[in-house]
């Protein structure tokens, strides 16, 4: 066919305009759901230790995607010696395999903070939020004081679980789905994961670990830290042999 | 166009756009073409060595490009081309150069890896930037601590102990710092008179009516001795601190120049407790890397 | 003047966008130079969480990438598609849907994100409404420019329009298919993606890179097609080189988004595909590089006296060095270093300030005295803004490649134990004098864009007073008969 065909005709112009750009995308997306080893099977006697966010660390993640942290931090360490030593363990495609969305990034202003999570104390945390250049006098990361000024929203949580189930986090509702978590994840965290006590569970955390280091209330520090103290945290990386999740690649 | 100079004859395509636009028909660029190809037998090439195609639910592995690899505890492994792979051969290699100084850490003293220079050269290189990247948050470059917050390391004061195997306890375990606080069982006054008192322990108390009623509550209902025993010199097993060295790691005292400030620093501790913890470190480092950090914070304070 | 006469072409469209892709510019850059301020000094984060850098850089990138590429290739692309068709826009209801419909969503955008409503994810950080707005207004668009381009008086669609085309097609489609979402009930803003990890992280890069490829890239070749040849007064030079880097390009493109997750959790079959298409991508690029510099090479006399085409030779320029530059940092080598660093934004600006922005002030200073039938304000003004943006890019981007490969070596260094050689906060330090100097370089482009905005509108007005005199003086004239 001669392309003076196609340049006159507007409409096969469109159709293969829409065919040729198709392909990359098929190819490369499709079968990110269909290869197994995609992500890989972590689990310890039995239990899948990958677990969803409890409600207040959902929140807290929602609160870290309202600010764009995203927008000088990475959780992505890639499987290099100097990040090795600097962040720890390189990620896993299943660490994040509940994050919608991922919050992987693409500019490391600020350090990594995919294994941030129990790194430093809670209040540590809040001090370098409020105002991180009284601890890293180099910083210069903006300071957050208003998040230990705010009372948290909570009142939709369970609506966010609820729109997080719909997309495929294993929330549960029925007796069923909780039975099934805990056969997955055991029962501590298959509580965690009622909708129905979404409310509850939220408060019992915040106030048992008082994240923010207020007792009277609950603000949107308590969800930020409790999210940050999270963070890479949930894979022992003791229980596999070294080269496992190289199998998965 | 006509009077286009050109070395061919080159002809538009006969077209023109919006009046005076055209094409002229020029073959593409002999560079152009054959660096074209080229970079289509790089990939083709590519492709064959690497993992590249999807197909159903599996990928071509890439073929004549496998990596060997040991792992820490001995096993070779032998797999197609893929990141992690090339990372474990990676890690290898570098173990190769750092794991004889590790292993010439292990199983030796901390006062023998002193004495070696190869040794505590290594050490420190390691714990330096294993220091400033982890510590250094709370205790601050050179390990001089925030006064309020973070105990310095670089003072006489060990509140955990200042023996290597204490250090190495705190690391690797982490502690906590807890202190009830009194405001509900003792009276403002009381309170203000035991903080007199703690303050006359190091010298610091102006008014001696209120030491000697604040000595006997200090010793007595209050329990304060319970943790930092009568001499009021703390117990490095519950972490109480030390009141009479003058070293203050939780009072910021020694910013404030008058007495009415020191001691309404005092009484927030006494009023409010202390509850501050330092992180455990054993899941994040290896034995040899909180070794070498031991050594360089013991190094930082001075031992007794 | 009542204009009750039908032209022969919407203009009035082309002239709001026009407008509009100047205002945006101008906003968009001092966004840009302001979270250069904050990288440089945070203390410009005020305290205040609307301007805080995290809320902020979104503004920046969609205010630029959106509000100013946006509405300069609608306008463009409106113009382009009247003159080489012979025809007007098929409707002027739509045309006005197009503008009202985009224009509100960079504003809802803008001001969403000050108010922490976001996505969470680069350039599409709209939240669901604003999606939805989006994707009525592109539909309408799509539907205007091929009802335009069917009811041309030409057989042959020109090469140009090929281009505008695949963009609106490919937005289309990347659009829709990124921002797949659940919101958390009708009455919030609050939505999760579809897609979690692993294959959220593929899409949104399949997407991110080809908000690059197509809007950034594709579509300002398009731009590139019709000014150049009209300004230089010469024909394209290729028209063969045309066919088979339009198809190879919109092919190649969709593959590489993966060069943006090298190393990453994403499997490494993908990774390969992006690289080995990233170099694939190489010459197809060069393709409009060649058929724009050999084009100009005509008129190279013009380039002392006719600084239209110097922007476009400089726009072209740094479009070849941004796709050279691109296809090296796919390589998985290259990544390991240039990846998380300050090397990406001097890449990103290389192609947004030397590609992006210079074709398209070198595109607008050709069209504004058509759209308003007059002659710019000031050519001397136009000679100041061109060596202001150069040397502001020149600025910018050095800087940003002493940054980043400085920060990438200072990372990975090790010293003779085999032990890390800088911590992290070094590098932080090291940043400073490279930051300071960027915010400097944006500085010098963003006097160049306030300077064009004036320019503009003193020959906006300019032409405001020919336009009295001449009727006028037909008044009078009329008057005397
Ligand atoms: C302008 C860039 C910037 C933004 C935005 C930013 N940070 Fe940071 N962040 C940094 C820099 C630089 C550092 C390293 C210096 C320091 O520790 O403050 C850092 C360090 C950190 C650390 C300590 C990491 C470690 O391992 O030492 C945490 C935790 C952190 N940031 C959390 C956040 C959170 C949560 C947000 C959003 C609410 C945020 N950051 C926003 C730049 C930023
Ligand atoms: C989140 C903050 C934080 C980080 C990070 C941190 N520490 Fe600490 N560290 C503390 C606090 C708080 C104490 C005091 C604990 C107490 O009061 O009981 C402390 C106490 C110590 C002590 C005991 C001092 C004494 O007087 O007995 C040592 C030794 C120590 N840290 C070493 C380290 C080392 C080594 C690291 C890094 C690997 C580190 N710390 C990281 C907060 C931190
Ligand atoms: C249950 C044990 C306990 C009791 C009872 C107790 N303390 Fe403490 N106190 C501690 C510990 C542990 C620390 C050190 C905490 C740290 O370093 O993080 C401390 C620290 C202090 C400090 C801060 C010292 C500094 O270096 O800044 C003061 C002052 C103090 N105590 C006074 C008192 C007084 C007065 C009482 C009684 C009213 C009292 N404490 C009762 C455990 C106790
Ligand atoms: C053949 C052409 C090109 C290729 C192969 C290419 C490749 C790349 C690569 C490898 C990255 C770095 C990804 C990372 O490590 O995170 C990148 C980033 C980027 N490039 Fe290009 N590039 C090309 C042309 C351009 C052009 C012309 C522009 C015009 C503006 C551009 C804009 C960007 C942007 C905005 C990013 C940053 C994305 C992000 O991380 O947010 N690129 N490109
Ligand atoms: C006055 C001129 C400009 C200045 C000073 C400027 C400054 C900046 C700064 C400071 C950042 C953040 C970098 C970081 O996070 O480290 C940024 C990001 C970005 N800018 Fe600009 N900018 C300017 C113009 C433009 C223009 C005209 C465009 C596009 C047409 C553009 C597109 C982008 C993009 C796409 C990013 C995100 C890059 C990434 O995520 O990798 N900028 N800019
Ligand atoms: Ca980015
Ligand atoms: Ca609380
Ligand atoms: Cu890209």
């Amino acid at each position: 066919m001669k392309h003076e065909k196609i340049e006159t005709h507007a409409g096969l112009l469109i159709v293969l305009t829409l065919i040729v750009i198709s392909v990359g995308g098929l190819v490369e997306i499709l079968p990110l759901y269909f290869i197994d080893e995609t992500i890989e099977e972590v689990k310890v006697s039995g239990k899948e230790t990958v677990r969803p966010y409890t409600p207040l660390e959902l929140l807290g993640r929602d609160l870290y995607q309202r600010e764009g942290c995203y927008t000088c931090h990475s959780q992505m360490i890639r499987p290099f010696r100097d990040e090795k030593l600097r962040y720890g363990h390189y990620s896993l495609a299943a660490e994040s395999k509940y994050d919608h969305p991922f919050q992987w990034g693409s500019k490391r202003t600020g350090p990594d903070l995919a294994r941030v999570g129990k790194k430093y104390s809670n209040e540590w945390h809040v001090q370098h939020l409020i105002a991180p250049r009284s601890v890293v006098k180099e910083s210069i990361m903006p300071n957050y004081g208003w998040l230990i000024e705010t009372p948290l929203e909570f009142k939709d949580i369970s609506d966010r679980l609820r729109a997080l189930k719909l997309v495929g986090v294993p929330y549960s509702e029925t007796e069923a789905e909780y039975e099934a978590n805990v056969e997955r994840f055991g029962e501590e965290v298959a509580k965690q994961l009622e909708i129905i006590n979404a409310e509850d569970n939220l408060i019992e955390q915040a106030v048992t670990n008082n994240y923010d280091g207020i007792t009277a209330e609950i603000t949107e520090m308590e969800a930020m830290v409790a999210y940050l103290q999270v963070l890479g945290t949930m894979v022992d990386f003791k229980q596999f042999d070294d080269g496992y999740f190289a199998t998965f690649r | 166009m006509s009077k286009e100079k050109q070395s061919r004859t080159v002809q538009t395509t006969g077209h023109a756009w919006d009046g005076d636009i055209q094409e002229f028909n020029n073959p593409l660029p002999t560079w152009w073409l054959w660096g074209f190809y080229a970079t289509v037998v790089f990939a083709i090439v590519y492709w064959i060595f690497y993992p590249a195609w999807p197909i159903g639910d599996d990928y071509t592995k890439g073929i004549g490009n496998e990596i060997e690899y040991t792992t820490k505890d001995g096993k070779t492994v032998t797999t197609h081309w893929n990141t992690r792979a090339l990372y474990e051969r990676d890690l290898q290699e570098a173990r190769a150069v750092s794991d004889k100084f590790a292993a010439s850490l292990k199983d030796v003293g901390y006062a023998d890896i002193l004495k070696d220079a190869d040794k505590s050269n290594y050490a420190t290189s390691a714990a330096n930037v294993l220091f400033a990247d982890n510590c250094a948050g709370c205790h601050q470059p050179g390990g001089a601590g925030l006064p309020g917050h973070y105990p310095s390391l670089v003072d006489d004061d060990w509140i955990w102990g200042s023996s290597y195997e204490k250090v190495e306890e705190t690391i690797r375990k982490g502690r906590q710092g807890i202190m009830p606080g009194f405001s509900a069982s003792l009276k403002d006054a009381q309170v203000s008179d035991v903080a007199e008192y703690v303050l006359s322990l190091s010298g610091e108390s102006v008014d001696d009516e209120m030491v000697k009623r604040g000595q006997k509550i200090f010793h007595g209902d209050a329990g304060c001795v319970v943790c930092h025993t009568k001499t009021g010199q703390g117990n490095i097993d519950m972490g109480s601190a030390n009141l009479t060295d003058q070293i203050w790691t939780v009072a910021n005292i020694n910013t404030k120049s008058d007495h009415d400030k020191k001691l309404v620093a005092v009484k927030k501790i006494i009023n409010n407790g202390i509850n501050r913890s330092m992180p455990a470190w054993e899941k994040r480092f290896t034995d040899t890397e909180i070794k070498m950090l031991t050594l360089y914070v013991h190094q930082l304070g001075s031992s007794n | 003047m009542s204009e009750t006469n039908v032209q022969p072409y919407n203009y009035g469209i082309i002239r709001l966008f026009t407008i509009m892709a100047i205002v945006w510019g101008v906003l968009g850059m001092f966004a840009g130079v302001y979270i250069a301020l904050e990288l440089t000094w945070p203390i410009f984060n005020l305290d205040t969480p609307a301007i805080t850098f995290g809320r902020l850089r979104p503004v920046h990138t969609t205010l630029v990438i959106f509000g100013f590429g946006g509405s300069a290739l609608f306008a463009t692309s409106y113009y382009v598609v009247q003159r080489t068709c012979q025809v007007r826009l098929s409707s002027d209801v739509m045309a006005n849907i197009t503008f009202w419909g985009w224009q509100t969503s960079i504003a809802l955008a803008v001001i969403s994100y000050m108010a922490g409503f976001t996505q969470a994810r680069e350039y599409a950080e709209m939240v669901w409404p604003i999606d939805i707005l989006i994707a009525v207004t592109w539909v309408t668009y799509f539907i205007v420019f091929v009802h335009t381009l069917a009811r041309r008086t030409q057989p042959h669609i020109y090469v140009a329009n090929w281009f505008f085309v695949a963009f609106i097609l490919a937005t289309a489609i990347l659009h829709i298919f990124n921002n797949m979402e659940v919101p958390i009930s009708l009455f919030s803003l609050k939505s999760y993606s579809l897609h979690a990890g692993v294959q959220d992280a593929m899409t949104q890069w399949w997407y991110g890179h080809n908000a690059v490829g197509f809007f950034l890239t594709a579509a300002f070749l398009g731009m590139m097609y019709y000014f150049v040849p009209k300004q230089a007064g010469r024909p394209v030079y290729s028209y063969r080189l045309s066919i088979i880097h339009f198809w190879a390009l919109v092919f190649l493109y969709m593959w590489v988004g993966a060069h943006h997750l090298h190393w990453t959790a994403l499997p490494d079959w993908t990774s390969t595909l992006a690289a080995t298409f990233s170099i694939l991508l190489l010459l197809p690029s060069w393709g409009g590089m060649i058929n724009g510099i050999m084009t100009l090479s005509g008129a190279w006399d013009k380039l002392r006296s006719d600084p239209v085409i110097r922007f476009l030779i400089v726009a072209l320029s740094f479009y070849g060095m941004s796709t050279f530059e691109g296809p090296l940092m796919s390589l998985k080598s290259v990544n390991a270093l240039s990846h998380y660093t300050d090397w990406t934004i001097g890449h990103v600006h290389s192609g947004a300030l030397g590609w992006v922005a210079m074709v398209t002030f070198g595109s607008f200073y050709h069209l504004i005295p058509r759209l308003w039938e007059t002659k710019m304000y000031s050519d001397r003004l136009i000679f100041l803004h061109f060596w202001l943006a150069t040397i502001g890019i020149v600025l910018y981007i050095s800087a940003m490649w002493v940054a980043g490969v400085g920060q990438g070596l200072m990372l990975r260094a090790f010293d003779e134990y085999g032990n890390l050689a800088y911590t992290f906060i070094e590098t932080v330090e090291f940043l400073k004098n490279p930051y300071a100097i960027r915010a400097l370089g944006g500085a010098f482009f963003l006097i160049g864009i306030v300077i064009m905005a004036y320019n503009v509108f003193m020959t906006i007005r300019q032409s405001r007073i020919e336009r009295v005199a001449l009727e006028a003086k037909i008044a009078a004239k009329l008057a005397k008969a």
